[in-house]
């Protein structure tokens, strides 16, 4: 080919894209950029809500080295991963087996898969009330049953540490167990059928083309919906908030629950703020691990 | 009886037209000036500012000022007043809080001192009485910078009119303590001791609150204050850890044991409900109980409960609490929120929201309603001994009873770990909290 004359920098044409970019930038930028850059602004005051900001004590970095010491913090925080790593193993496990089960077009299956998802449909906040009320130790459906059936004395399900976290974690499984599912068995649908055939007709069994040809195929799938979990776990409050309000004592108090009642029970939104910053940056570390060991964006010209 | 009282109210509204058709000849009616202004009121959705709703209606009707109702949550109206309030512009002309944020809204000058109203002979009702307002409730809810700032003395002012007052009594199920021959405990022994032998006898004894953070919290120092305790000394000192405290502590594991099922997990709706319900014997808590219990689409003990002063140990001392009314600093109208608030306190008002089934805030009303509300000579006796400084109503007190005792009191009550211990790092938790805010540089 002979020289081809290089295209002026500035031509109308390449501008265009960065027009339709615009929009979705500047809404990013105020949506998502402004708040996070205010906490972090924020953080470095001692600010009450009735007070002028522009009153405010600037403390430096004396939030984020009161924070460091908080012995509350580093509680909630391990809280919280404990939190996570339980809910999403078990969600993990529980959605991709309904998923492989359901895949099948066995009788009444889309019957099933709608009750499956169900879940998801209900708002957090009245998810929590209803299981709130379902382990109520006095009232409750759970301790009544378990009463009738088993004849088992009633159990103070959210006013004990241990049954209060197993109480949490049930019900995070069975909001969220259906989100996995519903992402996977996309994922399942959308593999190619020849490539299933043809590992049957190399003899694969069951176990085998789901372990060595499904599941791989569709690892970025299941990546992007561990990554997704992952974050809702330490933004998620609502349900902990109505269900125990954290108690009792941290057993249940979630980082962000944390961050919550520091701001708006005790009021210390400077230190709230900064304890803001650091569950953003445990997110964002998490996340990039993830996406380091397995990157969904790459591997996606594999399948 | 329904007929004395409507007489009585109707004596009352006569009264009251008297007044008003005096002032009408001499100046023009006091509310006239006012009439068609709307003034946007801050009220909780509890059971009296629901009721009072329908006095509010009666208001405008008389009076010709308009009200707009802002109904929150009650955890959720200190946020939104503050925030409102310390807007240029803020909406509220009257808010309701409840006694504890008094000190904090007096401190970042959020409110109008209503000796501005009460100088200005225009707007003050000559039959108003304000001395007939229990003391105790004016002190605590509308006295703001008195003694330690919250207390009555000689440096405080007036910022506020109690109006969903409560106090702190004792309620009993007279079948359950008849059928075990057990006597009304007048002391914390014999209330204690009473549990015990209802708990061997398999009925849960006293309900309460128990959820961790202020719930659990406010449990205990229903107790503290009867047992001699309190939160700190006259410097400032931290003393959760005294003998009388931790006394305070081990009762309150005590109700936890022999309680209905769950303490560990109850605020207050679930501690009402399990006496509503009839899973508990006692109730030592707010007055409200009273009125709930014979609501009969809550409750299912209507006429069965017996009310009797909070129980004493070293001292008589009830909590008082709840709600009172002022005017935000920056709202626009605020003579009508005086003459609003001044109308819904007066003593035919007052009258009335009993008659709805609220709460009366004047020792007139609590004497002369003795028949339908079994209860009232026990408050109005209950009021003389009420203390107003049962907690700290300070700012960091939140803190303290979110971060430090509400916790500290969740291990009291949820495990059987040794008290003096845990409430002994409380109170270095505490005395680091008030180090932190500079309390002690006067020492």
């Amino acid at each position: 080919m002979p020289t081809t004359a290089a295209k002026p920098r500035w031509e109308p044409g390449t501008l265009t894209p960065y027009a339709f970019v615009a929009p979705a930038a500047i809404l990013m930028a105020t949506g998502l950029l402004y708040p996070v850059f205010m906490a972090f602004y924020l953080s470095f005051f001692d600010w009450e809500i009735g007070r002028d900001l522009g009153d405010a004590n600037t403390v430096g970095f004396s939030h984020f080295l009161r924070m460091v010491q908080d012995p509350q913090v580093w509680e909630v925080l391990w809280v919280t991963i404990r939190f996570g790593f339980w809910v999403i193993t078990l969600e993990m496990v529980l959605g991709i087996s309904l998923a492989l089960l359901l895949e099948k077009p066995i009788r009444g299956a889309s019957i099933f898969r709608t009750i499956f998802i169900l879940p998801l449909m209900v708002s957090p906040v009245v998810v929590g009330l209803i299981w709130r009320y379902l382990f109520d130790a006095r009232a409750g459906w759970i301790n009544y049953y378990l009463n009738a059936w088993f004849g088992m004395e009633p159990l103070v399900w959210l006013g004990d540490p241990e049954l209060a976290f197993f109480a949490i974690v049930f019900t995070d499984i069975w909001q969220w167990t259906p989100f996995i599912f519903i992402i996977i068995i996309a994922g399942l649908q959308a593999l190619s059928s020849e490539v299933i055939e043809a590992s049957e007709i190399d003899g694969a069994n069951w176990w085998q083309q789901i372990f060595l040809v499904k599941l791989p195929m569709i690892k970025s799938i299941i990546i992007i919906a561990l990554l997704m979990r992952l974050i809702d776990v330490f933004r998620g409050l609502e349900v902990m908030l109505i269900m125990t309000g954290g108690g009792p004592g941290r057993s249940t108090e979630l980082l962000s629950l944390h961050i919550y009642k520091r701001a708006f029970e005790t009021q210390q939104l400077g230190y709230a703020s900064a304890i803001a910053v650091l569950l953003i940056l445990v997110v964002f570390g998490l996340s990039l691990l993830i996406l380091k060991m397995s990157n969904p964006m790459k591997t996606k010209s594999d399948v | 009886m329904r007929l004395l009282s409507q007489a009585a109210t109707a004596l009352a509204a006569l009264a009251m037209g008297a007044t008003a058709m005096g002032a009408t000849t001499a100046v023009a009616n006091p509310y006239e000036k006012y009439e068609g202004t709307t003034i946007v009121v801050s009220w909780p959705t509890n059971n009296h500012f629901k009721v009072a709703e329908t006095l509010v209606d009666e208001f405008t009707e008389e009076t010709g000022i308009e009200v707009e109702i802002d109904y929150l949550q009650y955890l959720k109206l200190r946020d939104r007043q503050l925030l409102e309030m310390s807007k240029s512009d803020g909406e509220y002309d009257v808010v309701a809080w409840v006694v504890m944020w008094k000190g904090e809204y007096v401190n970042k000058g959020l409110l109008t001192p209503l000796s501005e109203m009460y100088t200005n002979a225009g707007l003050v009702d000559p039959d108003y009485d304000i001395d007939d307002i229990a003391d105790a409730y004016l002190q605590n809810g509308g006295i703001v910078g008195g003694e330690k700032g919250y207390l009555p003395g000689k440096s405080g002012g007036l910022y506020g009119i109690p109006f969903g007052a409560e106090t702190s009594i004792l309620a009993y199920r007279k079948d359950i303590l008849d059928e075990h021959g057990i006597a009304v405990p007048q002391t914390y022994d014999e209330l204690a001791a009473a549990m015990t032998k209802l708990h061997e006898a398999g009925v849960p004894a006293l309900t309460s609150r128990g959820a961790t953070g202020h719930q659990v919290t406010a449990a205990w120092l229903f107790h503290l204050a009867p047992m001699g305790g309190r939160i700190f000394d006259d410097k400032w000192n931290p003393v959760v850890n005294s003998p009388e405290a931790v006394k305070a502590a081990e009762f309150l594991r005590h109700v936890a044991k022999t309680g209905p099922t769950g303490i560990s997990s109850y605020g207050f709706g679930d501690a009402t409900t399990a006496f509503l319900q009839g899973d508990a014997a006692f109730w030592l808590d707010s007055l409200k109980i009273a009125a709930l219990s014979r609501d009969e689409s809550r409750s299912k003990v209507n006429g069965k409960v017996g009310y009797a002063l909070h129980p004493t140990d070293v001292r008589c001392g009830s909590e008082t609490g709840g709600f009172a009314m002022g005017i935000p600093a920056n709202s626009k109208h605020k003579e009508a929120a005086f003459l609003f608030i001044q109308w819904m306190t007066s003593k035919a008002a007052d009258q009335r929201v009993v008659e709805l089934g609220g709460d009366p805030i004047r020792i007139s009303t609590l004497e002369l309603n003795p028949k339908d509300f079994p209860e009232y000579p026990v408050v109005a006796e209950q009021l003389d001994c009420a203390d107003p400084d049962w907690r700290p109503l300070i700012p960091e007190w939140n803190e303290l009873n979110v971060d430090v005792l509400g916790q500290a009191l969740t291990q009291v009550i949820t495990t059987d770990d040794p008290v003096q211990p845990i409430m002994d790092e409380a109170n270095e938790k505490i005395r680091a909290i008030m180090e932190r805010e500079g309390y002690y540089v006067w020492q």
